[in-house]
């Protein structure tokens, strides 16, 4: 090639690189002298601090060291996944979790603290939320059409703003393929079922015993007992007495609904779903008992969970046919048969099995069953089940990329054994700070300035071709740090500095090498001319292989490895890769310029000649 | 005479005897290797507080800044008799911001009642209440599996590059570069073991950074060895072992110069960080890539090619080669008495010998002389002037 096409695509390439670092993606809205930082890692210019508490065990106690030890190495996965950030994720006393990222990133820490249980489970029953038109007749009648928000109730009756509960709106995760309809209405009941798989009822501890009767005295014995016998949801449009016997269960707080059966929680209409989705977090985590959670505004009651988040083999986000973010699974050996057998049953229900019931109420002109995807309280999506499924799945829902890799990301990592609750999101500063960070610099510049020196020593003006490569790469890294902190998140810290400088050394050996072949050859008295091509043919194989070999180092370390030392793999490929596009694009074009000049091979400049220039002197000595 | 060194170096000529003494770097290395070993097991290493984890102490915003918050932490667990070196307490933080600000500072491990006495020593010396001031324990960020799957990592590092080598060159070159690598990183670890460096997530990271460079110069140095000893066998002036010198010899002065590159930025490094800022990340890392890199360039001269030389010998072809070269050399000279070490010393510097039909291999050159006349023969020269080898220089 010739040598100016090749200097043409170094300068192509430098341009598209610095329009990218400009007016690339993430640009908006930054200053230009803002457009040139690189972001910069929790060591140097401080960060995020998240600080999640671990819920106490059943018994009162704190969690094990094990667990926490194990819910820290998942937080950390997950952290990490993020990008290829340097989080720093730590256990502090007993129970809390504190996790650490560069910059401000509260929304990405939002949800790192999520045990992320996933359960599967057939939706057995749907009804609408209708708890307010019950207790306020007047102001909400026609309420339990989902109007998009979360809870029906947000500003309609005192009753919702009874519970104390705070109300993590859940409901408007749902949708995708669950419309929501406005069939979904106190109408279509389900026939109260004393289904086959109805699971025996949970065993009852001791504590939950206590709870109840203590509900029990606070609703009034007939409330209670009449909801004990509730075997489906109270029609409360054609009985208007039911209002009136209810209404204690509307003031329960939601740590009080969570002690009732949930066959209490489903069929009493006067329980909101702001009490429901006010229960503490692994409310429904049971998989071996039935459960109630709201979607859209509607009441579910699904059954036992017959397949679990530990049944994925892993997760990834997609994006489908209709260009939806979908979670795509794979299923263990187990878990796929598991899931089989749940499809089979949802697809295949028995004639008079309530779920059909639930299904026709959730979504009209549903034939099959509907199978719930759970994740930790809330319903992500409950899609009608359309065939046996024996291979991969998806779980659609209203995802969008990042949300699709963030469920995905929790459910390859794996569920948290404990659940965390956030404490704190606090600023932090940086440990080193801008003074290290200036030291680094300054160490760059001395130890760019001392390897000038030296080669212009030992190069002569050929050394001005090091000199100018080394800067030529030095612009490359800044500008793919630039770009790359923006777009992947991709921090510097001070160690990546660091190995950033020692790249520099290594940069300039593929140099060193390809001069020392020239020399050679010029040595055995070839001129300029020819001697340029041939060392660069055996100086270019040298250097390949020398970087194959780094580069195989940082793949093979990028893919196994995790936290910083992954961090450090990426910048040891990318300097490699980078060193590369120099010595093959920058330093052969010029060297071949060069070679067809005079004063190539006067010894005062290119500091080749020297060997050739000795022998007559010496002869004459 | 160090002007002549300085020269036939710059010319590759520098005919210094590496190869031929390969058992004193062998010894030299088992020794080496022995010491290191010898240190994992008795000294062990001296882990930053990111690896053990510690103790973490709050102080309020009243401190004033993270440099007084850390002495003032520093103070007290001198006072409270607390045994932690000063390179265990960490950076100091501040967290949050305004009047909700704190500071946190990190020491290494204290039992309860050396955090409590700290504690104590805080209220007392920043006049504050005890409730201001919190000791928590913290847990090792770098956990265990970071360093698990780095180690796996390396693992399997190992085997692809091994089968690359293997592939790109033959499988002794293979064993004797992975082999000189992993005497790099014993070596460098038994430094930090020995001296009692601070091992931090930083000196891990240049660790790694020392795989790549280490393997590289190695497969410089055997680029050479490969082309030179090419067709080694057709000709019969050379031995395995003096061919391998001799690319030694050629790319000394590659090594010295990559060695001096690379070790320039480092050392700035190092300076800076150590001399400048006194402990901390700069001087972790400036210090494990020194000791690194340096023991990579001379094992890739002192070690790699030798044991290749080593390994190489034990193969059929090339030990009958050898035994050829010097039957007929000593058939030629007619001094078998030299002996085998002269010999080699003799040979590199008539590397070009047959250029003078033979005339004159059986007195040893003085090396100062020799090359101002083999180059002029080499002036006036071309290719042909090198019948047997063919392979000497590209």
């Amino acid at each position: 090639m010739h040598p100016g096409r090749q200097l043409a695509v170094l300068g192509l390439l430098f341009a598209i690189l610095y329009v990218l670092v400009f007016w690339g993606p993430g640009t908006k809205g930054l200053g230009y002298e803002e457009r040139l930082h690189p972001k910069l890692g929790l060591d140097l210019i401080g960060g995020t601090q998240a600080t999640y508490r671990a819920s106490l065990l059943a018994n009162g106690q704190v969690p094990s060291q094990q667990s926490m030890e194990e819910s820290r190495k998942i937080i950390d996965q997950r952290v990490n996944a993020l990008g290829v950030a340097e989080a720093e994720v730590v256990i502090e006393g007993n129970q809390n979790i504190v996790v650490s990222v560069a910059g401000k990133a509260n929304d990405q820490l939002k949800n790192v603290g999520q045990a992320a249980q996933m359960r599967f489970r057939m939706v057995l029953g749907a009804n609408g939320d209708t708890a307010d038109s019950v207790m306020n007749p007047q102001a909400a009648a026609p309420s339990t059409a989902p109007s998009g928000s979360p809870a029906p109730s947000a500003s309609a009756g005192k009753g919702a703003a009874a519970s104390a509960a705070p109300s993590a709106s859940t409901g408007g995760q749902g949708g995708g393929e669950l419309a929501p309809s406005p069939s979904v209405s106190p109408s279509a009941e389900p026939t109260p079922a004393p289904s086959a798989s109805a699971a025996a009822p949970a065993p009852v501890t001791a504590d939950i015993k206590e709870q109840r009767a203590a509900i029990e005295k606070k609703v009034g014995k007939a409330a209670w007992e009449a909801a004990e016998k509730l075997t489906a949801p109270v029609d409360t449009t054609t009985d208007t007495t039911a209002a009136n016997i209810y209404k204690p269960f509307n003031a329960l707080n939601s740590a009080e609904v969570n002690a009732l059966t949930p066959e209490m929680q489903f069929y009493v209409p006067t329980i909101s779903c702001t009490q429901l989705d006010g229960r503490p977090s692994g409310a429904i985590d049971d998989e071996k008992s039935k459960v109630v959670s709201c979607q859209t505004g509607a009441k579910l009651l699904m059954d036992v969970a017959k397949v679990l988040g530990t049944d994925i083999d892993t997760a990834s986000p997609q994006l489908d046919q209709q260009s939806q973010w979908v979670v795509s699974l794979d299923f263990t050996s187990s878990g796929q048969a598991k899931w089989t057998a749940l499809t089979r049953e949802a697809f295949q229900p028995a004639a008079d099995s309530p779920c059909l019931t639930a299904a026709a109420a959730l979504s009209s002109g549903a034939t099959h069953c509907l199978v719930a995807v759970v994740l930790d309280k809330e319903v992500i999506s409950a899609p009608e089940i359309q065939g046996v499924l024996s291979g991969q799945s998806q779980i659609s829902g209203s995802f969008d990329a990042t949300s699709a890799k963030e469920l995905a990301d929790q459910i390859k990592y794996g569920a948290l054994p404990v659940t965390f609750t956030p404490l704190s999101s606090e600023t932090v500063s940086a440990t080193l700070g801008i003074a290290q960070l200036e030291a680094g610099l300054l160490a760059a510049a001395i130890g760019l300035g001392l390897v000038a020196i030296y080669s212009f020593f030992y190069y002569r003006l050929l050394g001005s071709v090091i000199f100018l490569s080394l800067l030529l790469s030095g612009l490359l890294t800044f500008g793919a740090l630039v770009v790359l902190g923006r777009t992947t998140g991709f921090t510097l810290t001070l160690a990546g500095i660091a190995g950033f400088i020692v790249s520099l050394g290594v940069a300039a050996d593929s140099f060193v090498i390809y001069f020392e072949r020239l020399k050679d050859e010029i040595h055995e008295g070839r001129s300029a001319r020819s001697a340029v091509p041939r060392a660069w043919a055996r100086a270019r194989r040298t250097i390949i292989s020398a970087n194959t070999i780094t580069i195989m180092c940082a793949v093979v370390l990028y893919i196994v490895s995790i936290g910083a030392v992954k961090g450090f793999a990426f910048a040891l490929g990318l300097s490699t890769v980078l060193d590369l596009v120099v010595v093959f694009l920058f330093r052969h074009p010029i060297m071949t310029m060069f070679a067809n000049t005079k004063a190539f091979m006067s010894p005062r400049v290119s500091g080749l000649g020297r060997a050739l220039k000795r022998q007559p002197t010496e002869k004459e000595a | 005479m160090a002007n002549g060194l300085a020269d036939r170096l710059y010319r590759g000529e520098a005919n210094l005897n590496i190869v031929g003494r390969r058992n004193r770097w062998f010894a030299i290395a088992a020794v080496l290797v022995l010491i290191a070993i010898g240190s994992f097991v008795f000294r062990q290493f001296h882990l930053g507080i990111e690896f053990s984890g510690g103790t973490k102490f709050s102080l309020p915003a009243s401190v004033g800044s993270t440099d007084n918050a850390r002495s003032a932490v520093a103070k007290a667990i001198d006072e409270a008799g607390a045994s932690t070196d000063e390179d265990n307490i960490g950076a100091a933080q501040k967290v949050g911001d305004g009047n909700d600000a704190s500071y946190t500072v990190r020491t290494g491990t204290l039992s309860q009642a050396q955090s409590t006495a700290v504690k104590d020593a805080l209220v007392k010396d920043l006049n504050v209440s005890p409730d201001d001031i919190s000791d928590d324990r913290v847990s090792a960020a770098w956990g265990g599996q970071v360093t698990q799957q780095a180690l796996l990592g390396l693992g399997i590092f190992l085997v692809v590059v091994m089968g690359y080598l293997v592939i790109r060159f033959e499988w002794r070159m293979a064993v004797a570069a992975v082999s000189s690598l992993l005497l790099d990183l014993v070596l460098t670890a038994g430094v930090y073991s020995l001296i009692g460096f601070e091992v931090t997530p930083s000196t891990v990271i240049g660790f790694l950074t020392i795989l790549g460079f280490s393997l590289y110069d190695v497969v410089v140095v055997f680029d050479k060895v490969q082309e030179n000893t090419k067709g080694i066998t057709a000709g019969s002036s050379r031995t395995y072992a003096e061919a391998t010198n001799l690319a030694v010899n050629q790319t000394l002065m590659r090594s010295i110069n990559t060695g001096l590159v690379a070790l320039l930025p480092v050392g700035g490094l190092l300076f800076i960080g150590a001399g400048l800022l006194g402990a901390g990340t700069l001087k972790d890392l400036g210090l494990v890539l020194f000791v690194g890199m340096g023991l990579g360039v001379l094992s890739s001269i002192m070690f790699a090619a030798p044991l290749l030389s080593a390994l190489k010998d034990q193969e059929p072809r090339i030990k009958s080669h050898n035994a050829r070269v010097l039957s007929r050399r000593s058939s030629r000279s007619g001094d078998v008495a030299r002996g085998d070490r002269t010999r080699t010393t003799t040979e590199q510097d008539g590397d070009d010998v047959p250029a003078f039909a033979g005339s004159t291999p059986s007195t040893t050159p003085r090396p100062g002389v020799r090359p101002a006349a083999k180059r002029s023969t080499n002036r006036g020269g071309s290719a042909g002037n090198r019948p047997s080898g063919g392979q000497k220089r590209r």
